[in-house]
């Protein structure tokens, strides 16, 4: 498999007020990089714009595989992402939520294999159950079970561990793991001990 | 564009449409508030003008303008919910991450479509029932309606996606709305009148069909930028 990396160049954002980072360039392959910061700092907004979810004031990200840059669905597909505000349909299930949004990616989903992403993350028993019926907890399970959705080599991870119990926090410890041996992980996060062994930290707010 | 994406882009369109189907079967939000306005204003309508109230030259023009009034209104209330509900309830960035701004309009679009046929299927009927509107060439009419509808659903619901983020959406839907939707109801109007006489107007339908067709270019064009950030 061919090795993925995320590059920002010279990325600026403001809203209506001071930059909350300006000029930030950074490249991030294999590995975990944590993003840190404090409360306001632009860490959402970063992993927003590392998602493309969000323009850039200034600057630009590319994500390259070998030595090509990504773009349209590919790029779409290599980049997952979840964040405290990522929301999914309460009148429908967990597993009726992934199978959409597979189907509107342009992917198969098959019962198995969604039943099987949901296990995963250890919704496997409550995968008929309707969303709107989670926890925070639970809900907190199926924003990472969407930001493996679509199998992306990179991924981001805001706030993962906001709401999750203690085998929830091992569960995420293990998928971060597993990725970061395989592809960049960015995880932004207010609580250090969510950082493991960072290869590398990007501190926002530091002036 | 091969084969297989285009087949897949149409997966994707209806993934989409039947996700705000099976949203719909669930709640019945959009289509209860759209067929209890409907029925309320055909209802009121009835009673005031009654199906003896004007002269048969007359009611045609009447009744062909009271359709587009309600159909304009009614889709009004049902359709600018496509987007905004996404915006409400913050589904709308999981669907960003997954599908580019023209498949998730595409599919909205023809969710919104059905939604107006089925307003339609029960507003024309209605008409005829309360104010005695007597339709000559069944046919004539549907071409109409699906022609017509068509444009009002694209316009509707793109619109949709451009004021789903704004304050006071609803209100400055219906603004934006009308003055681009005047050519469309003008022409839906002339040609609703020639088709319950029995014949397939050409010139205004040609005005629908070219607005159907600057319509979807336009959506097509700017899908991306209304509604992804």
């Amino acid at each position: 498999m061919l090795a993925t990396t995320i590059e920002a160049r010279e990325l600026s954002k403001s809203f209506s007020g001071p930059p909350l980072f300006s000029n930030l360039s950074f490249s991030a392959g294999t590995g975990l990089v944590a993003v840190a910061g404090r409360n306001g700092s632009g860490k959402t907004t970063l992993l927003k714009i590392l998602a493309r979810l969000l323009r850039p004031g200034n600057g630009s990200v590319r994500v390259v595989e070998g030595n090509r840059e990504l773009s349209g669905e590919e790029l779409r597909r290599a980049v997952g992402w979840a964040g405290p505000d990522l929301a999914f349909y309460e009148d429908f299930s967990a597993r009726e939520n992934l199978r959409f949004f597979r189907r509107a990616a342009g992917l198969t989903a098959e019962d198995g294999e969604i039943q099987e992403r949901l296990a995963r993350v250890g919704l496997g028993d409550v995968a008929g159950r309707r969303v709107g019926a989670y926890s925070t907890g639970m809900k907190q399970r199926l924003r990472l079970a969407f930001a493996l959705l679509l199998d992306p080599p990179v991924l981001l991870l805001d706030e993962p561990t906001a709401g999750l119990d203690e085998p929830g926090r091992e569960l995420l410890a293990g998928v971060v793991a597993e990725r970061r041996g395989t592809g960049p992980v960015l995880l932004a996060s207010n609580d250090v001990r969510d950082f493991v062994s960072p290869d590398r930290i990007i501190e926002l707010g530091v002036r | 564009m091969t084969a297989a994406a285009s087949a897949s882009a149409l997966a994707r369109i209806w993934a989409v449409c039947a996700k705000d189907a099976a949203q719909e079967a669930r709640r019945r939000v959009a289509l209860a508030s759209v067929l209890f306005f409907a029925a309320t204003a055909l209802t009121l309508v009835s009673f005031a003008i009654g199906p003896a109230g004007f002269a048969r030259e007359e009611s045609a023009q009447l009744h062909a303008a009271l359709l587009w009034v309600l159909l304009f209104f009614s889709t009004a209330t049902g359709l600018p919910r496509a987007f905004v509900r996404e915006e409400e309830t913050g589904t709308a960035l999981a669907l960003r991450k997954v599908a580019p701004g023209i498949l998730v309009l595409a599919g909205k679009t023809l969710f919104n479509f059905f939604l107006f046929l089925a307003i339609a299927a029960v507003t024309v009927p209605g008409l005829g029932i309360l104010l005695g509107w007597e339709v000559t060439s069944p046919w004539a009419m549907a071409v109409v309606l699906v022609a017509a509808g068509y444009g009002l659903t694209v316009v509707s619901t793109f619109l949709s996606a451009l004021v789903a983020r704004a304050g006071q959406k609803n209100v400055l839907f219906v603004l934006v709305c009308f003055p681009l939707l005047v050519p469309l109801l003008l022409s839906s109007i002339a040609a609703t009148v020639a088709a319950a006489g029995g014949t397939l107007a050409g010139p205004p339908l040609r005005v629908i069909l070219a607005y159907d067709g600057a319509a979807t270019c336009a959506a097509y064009l700017l899908a991306a930028a209304a509604w992804e950030e």
